[in-house]
C-alpha cells in the first residue's frame, strides 16, 4: 500500500515537490512562530524567574512589570524594613529610556538595581561583566547586535555617557529590550532620587510568604504584594495576552493553508487516478485499502514536508537572527515534535476529506 | 423470455431486466433475460455495440442489481448480499478482464498481480511467490519488473489474464478481451480463455462483438437491443 502511494506521488514529481514545499513552508512558519514565542516568553519573564525572591511589592493595582507602571518611594522601603520577619528589601526601578550613539540606538527597558546586592541583575551575562558602579551599563544581546554596540563602547543616556561593560541574554522582550544600570543612575535619569518601581523582599526563616503578604498589606496601605510564583504567573499571562492571540491567528492561517493544499492535491490525485481506483474496487479492494492509499500519500507528503522543514528551519533562523538581531528565538525538541504532530493531524484531516471522493467512484466506471 | 441453460450453474439470471433512468426518460438496457452459466464453460455474450453485453456482464458479476427479475450468483440472490459480501466475492471468487486491460500503470507487472492477491488476503512473500509462479506459468515472467506502459498489447492482455485468475476465482468476467488485439492475438487469447475454463473448471463469460469467437464458445448468447435473440448456438460437451 505504501509502495503504491509512493508510486502515485512519484508519477507526478513536480506536483509532489511543490506540495512537499508547501507543507514544509507551513511547518517552518509554525516552528518559527513557536520559537519566537518561546524566545519572547523567555526574554519577557526570565528576568523575573531569575530574580527569585519571597515577595514582590509594587504600587496598588499593579499586577506586572511588563505593561504596568508602579511608583513607590524609598520611604516604602524603609517601612518594609521595619516589619519583623523581613530579612532584606531590594529596590528596583524600571524606566523607558532611549540609548544613543552616533545617531544609532533606540528605547530600552532600563532597569536600575543595587549592584552591591546583585538582586535585580540580568539573568545571564554572555560577554563582559555585570555593572559595578554608576556610569556603566549592560545591554541586551539583540539590542547590542542590532545597533552594533560592543563592550567598551560609550553610549549616551539622556546626556549621561555610560560605558558598556557587558552583554546580557534572555533579556529580549521582542518589542523592547532590557538594559541594566545602577539604581542611582536610573533615579538620576528621571530626576527623582527617592523613586523606585518595586521592592524585592526576602524573609527570615521560618516566615511564610502568604502570612507576610497579609501583614505587609495591613501595615503599609497602597501596596500590592505577590509571592514569587504569583508574580511570575501574572507576567506570563500579561505577555501571553499580548502575543498569543497573534500567534494563534497566524498559526491557524498556516494550518488552514496547509490543510487546503494537501486536500486539493490529494483530491486531484484521486480524480486523476479515478480509473485505477474503479479497477481496484472492481477487483475486490476494500474501502479501507483505498482509503489507506490516500492516507499513505498524505502521510508521505507530511513526512517529507517535515523533513524539509527541519532542514530549512535552523539555517533560516540563523539568517533571520543575523539580519534582525532583535528576533530572538528558542527551539526545543518538544516544539518540533508538536509541529510535526500538528502537520500529521492536518494531513489526516486532508486525507479524510479527500478520501470521501472515493465513495463517488464506481466499479462500473471500469467498464465504460 | 429466452432461456439458455448450462451445467452446475454459478450464475443464474431469471427474467432479468435492467432499466437506467426514470420511468419517463429511462432506457431499457436489458429486457427479460434468463440464462445460467456453469463451471468448465466459456460463455460468449455476442452482440453489436449497444446491445447490452456490458450491462449483462456487470449484472452477472453483481456490480449492479436488476430492475426486474432475479440474479443468482454462486447460488444466492445478488441483492441479498451486503456490499461487504460482494466485495469479498469479487476479491476471492471473481476475476475481471477489461476491454483496455486497465492494468495499473504506476505498478510493475508483478505488483499488479500481487495487488489482486492482496485483495484476496494473500500478502508478503507468499503473494510475490504466487505472482511469480503464475507469470512463469504463462511464460511472461520476464515481464515481472516492467511497467505496463512498456508492454505490447498482446503482453498486456496476457498480464490481464494472469491478474484475472490470480485469486483462484471460479468465475472470469471478460469485457471485449480481444478488441484491442490484432486478429491472431485475439484468437490466441480466446483459446487461452477456453483452456482456462476447461482445465481450471472455471466459468469464463466473455462479452464480444467478434463473430469469430463463436467457434471457441461452449454457450453463445446473442444479444440485440437488450434481449437474447431466439437463435442460440451451443458447442462442446
Amino acid at each position: 500500500m505504501t509502495n503504491y502511494s509512493f508510486r502515485i506521488l512519484k508519477a507526478q514529481p513536480a506536483r509532489t515537490a511543490f506540495t512537499i514545499g508547501g507543507v514544509a513552508l507551513c511547518a517552518v512558519l509554525m516552528l518559527f512562530l513557536l520559537s519566537v514565542y518561546r524566545g519572547v516568553a523567555d526574554g519577557s519573564v526570565e528576568y523575573i524567574r531569575h530574580n527569585r525572591t519571597d515577595l514582590w511589592v509594587l504600587q496598588e493595582n499593579t499586577t506586572n512589570i511588563l505593561r504596568g507602571s508602579s511608583i513607590l518611594s524609598t520611604g516604602h522601603g524603609n517601612l518594609l524594613r521595619e516589619i519583623k520577619g523581613i530579612r532584606s528589601v531590594s529596590p528596583l526601578l524600571f524606566v523607558l529610556s532611549a540609548i544613543r550613539k552616533g545617531g544609532r540606538g533606540s528605547t530600552v527597558y532600563l532597569t536600575g538595581y543595587d549592584p552591591a546586592t546583585g538582586i535585580g541583575a540580568p539573568p545571564r551575562i554572555i560577554q563582559g561583566r555585570t555593572i559595578r558602579n554608576d556610569g556603566e551599563i549592560v545591554l541586551d544581546r539583540s539590542f547590542a547586535a542590532k545597533f552594533r554596540f560592543h563592550t567598551g563602547d560609550f553610549v549616551s543616556l539622556k546626556g549621561d555617557s555610560l560605558r558598556v561593560v557587558g552583554i546580557s541574554a534572555q533579556t529580549n522582550m521582542f518589542v523592547i529590550q532590557y538594559a541594566f544600570v545602577t539604581l542611582r543612575q536610573a533615579q538620576s535619569l528621571i530626576g527623582y532620587p527617592g523613586l523606585v518601581s518595586c521592592y524585592l523582599v526576602q524573609l527570615q526563616e521560618p516566615q511564610s510568604a502568604s502570612s507576610m503578604k497579609e501583614r505587609v498589606r495591613d501595615e503599609i496601605p497602597g501596596l500590592e504584594v505577590y509571592d514569587h510564583d504569583e508574580f511570575l504567573g501574572n507576567n506570563i499571562r500579561e505577555m501571553q495576552s499580548g502575543f498569543l492571540p497573534l500567534l494563534y491567528v497566524i498559526a491557524t492561517i498556516g494550518g488552514i493553508v496547509l490543510t487546503t493544499i494537501l486536500t486539493l492535491i490529494l483530491s486531484m490525485s484521486i480524480l486523476e487516478r479515478r480509473m485505477d481506483f474503479a479497477v481496484m474496487k472492481t477487483l475486490g479492494s476494500s474501502h479501507r485499502f483505498l482509503g489507506g492509499l490516500v492516507y499513505g500519500q498524505g502521510l508521505q507528503i507530511s513526512l517529507a514536508g517535515c523533513g524539509t522543514a527541519l532542514a530549512l528551519f535552523f539555517p533560516m533562523i540563523r539568517l533571520i537572527e543575523t539580519i534582525s538581531p532583535e528576533v530572538s528565538t528558542k527551539t526545543s525538541i518538544e516544539q518540533v515534535a508538536g509541529v510535526f504532530l500538528a502537520v500529521s493531524v492536518m494531513s489526516g484531516v486532508s486525507s479524510f476529506v479527500a478520501a470521501r471522493k472515493l465513495g463517488r467512484i464506481y466499479t462500473l466506471e471500469a467498464f465504460s | 423470455m429466452t432461456t439458455n441453460a448450462c451445467n452446475e450453474a454459478l450464475i443464474v439470471l431469471q427474467n432479468v431486466s435492467k432499466r437506467f433512468g426514470d420511468n419517463g426518460n429511462g432506457t431499457t438496457a436489458i429486457s427479460d433475460v434468463s440464462l445460467s452459466c456453469s463451471a468448465g464453460e466459456l460463455v460468449l455474450l455476442l452482440g453489436p455495440s449497444g446491445s447490452g453485453k456490458t450491462t449483462l456482464l456487470t449484472l452477472m458479476a453483481g456490480l449492479i442489481g436488476p430492475s426486474k427479475g432475479r440474479v443468482l450468483l454462486f447460488g444466492r440472490e445478488v441483492q441479498s448480499y451486503s456490499a461487504g459480501e460482494l466485495q469479498h466475492i469479487r476479491a476471492h471468487r471473481l476475476g475481471f478482464i477489461f476491454q483496455n486491460f486497465l492494468l495499473i500503470e504506476s505498478l510493475s507487472v508483478l505488483e499488479n498481480i500481487v495487488l489482486v492477491l492482496r485483495f484476496a488476503g494473500i500478502t508478503g512473500s507468499q503473494a510475490t511467490g504466487e505472482a511469480r509462479r503464475l507469470l512463469r506459468q504463462f511464460s511472461i515472467e520476464h515481464l515481472s519488473d516492467k511497467s505496463p506502459l512498456r508492454l505490447s498489447q498482446g503482453e498486456k492482455q496476457r498480464v490481464a489474464i494472469v491478474r484475472a485468475i490470480a485469486n483462484g476465482g471460479q468465475l472470469i468476467i471478460a469485457d471485449e478481451p480481444t478488441a484491442s488485439l490484432e486478429s491472431s492475438q485475439g484468437l490466441q487469447v480466446i483459446e487461452l480463455l477456453r483452456n482456462l475454463a476447461r482445465s481450471g473448471n472455471r466459468c469464463v463469460v466473455v462479452a464480444s462483438h467478434d463473430q469469430r469467437l463463436v467457434e471457441y464458445a461452449d454457450c453463445v448468447v446473442r444479444l440485440r437491443d437488450g434481449s437474447i435473440e431466439p437463435l442460440e448456438a451451443r458447442r462442446g460437451a
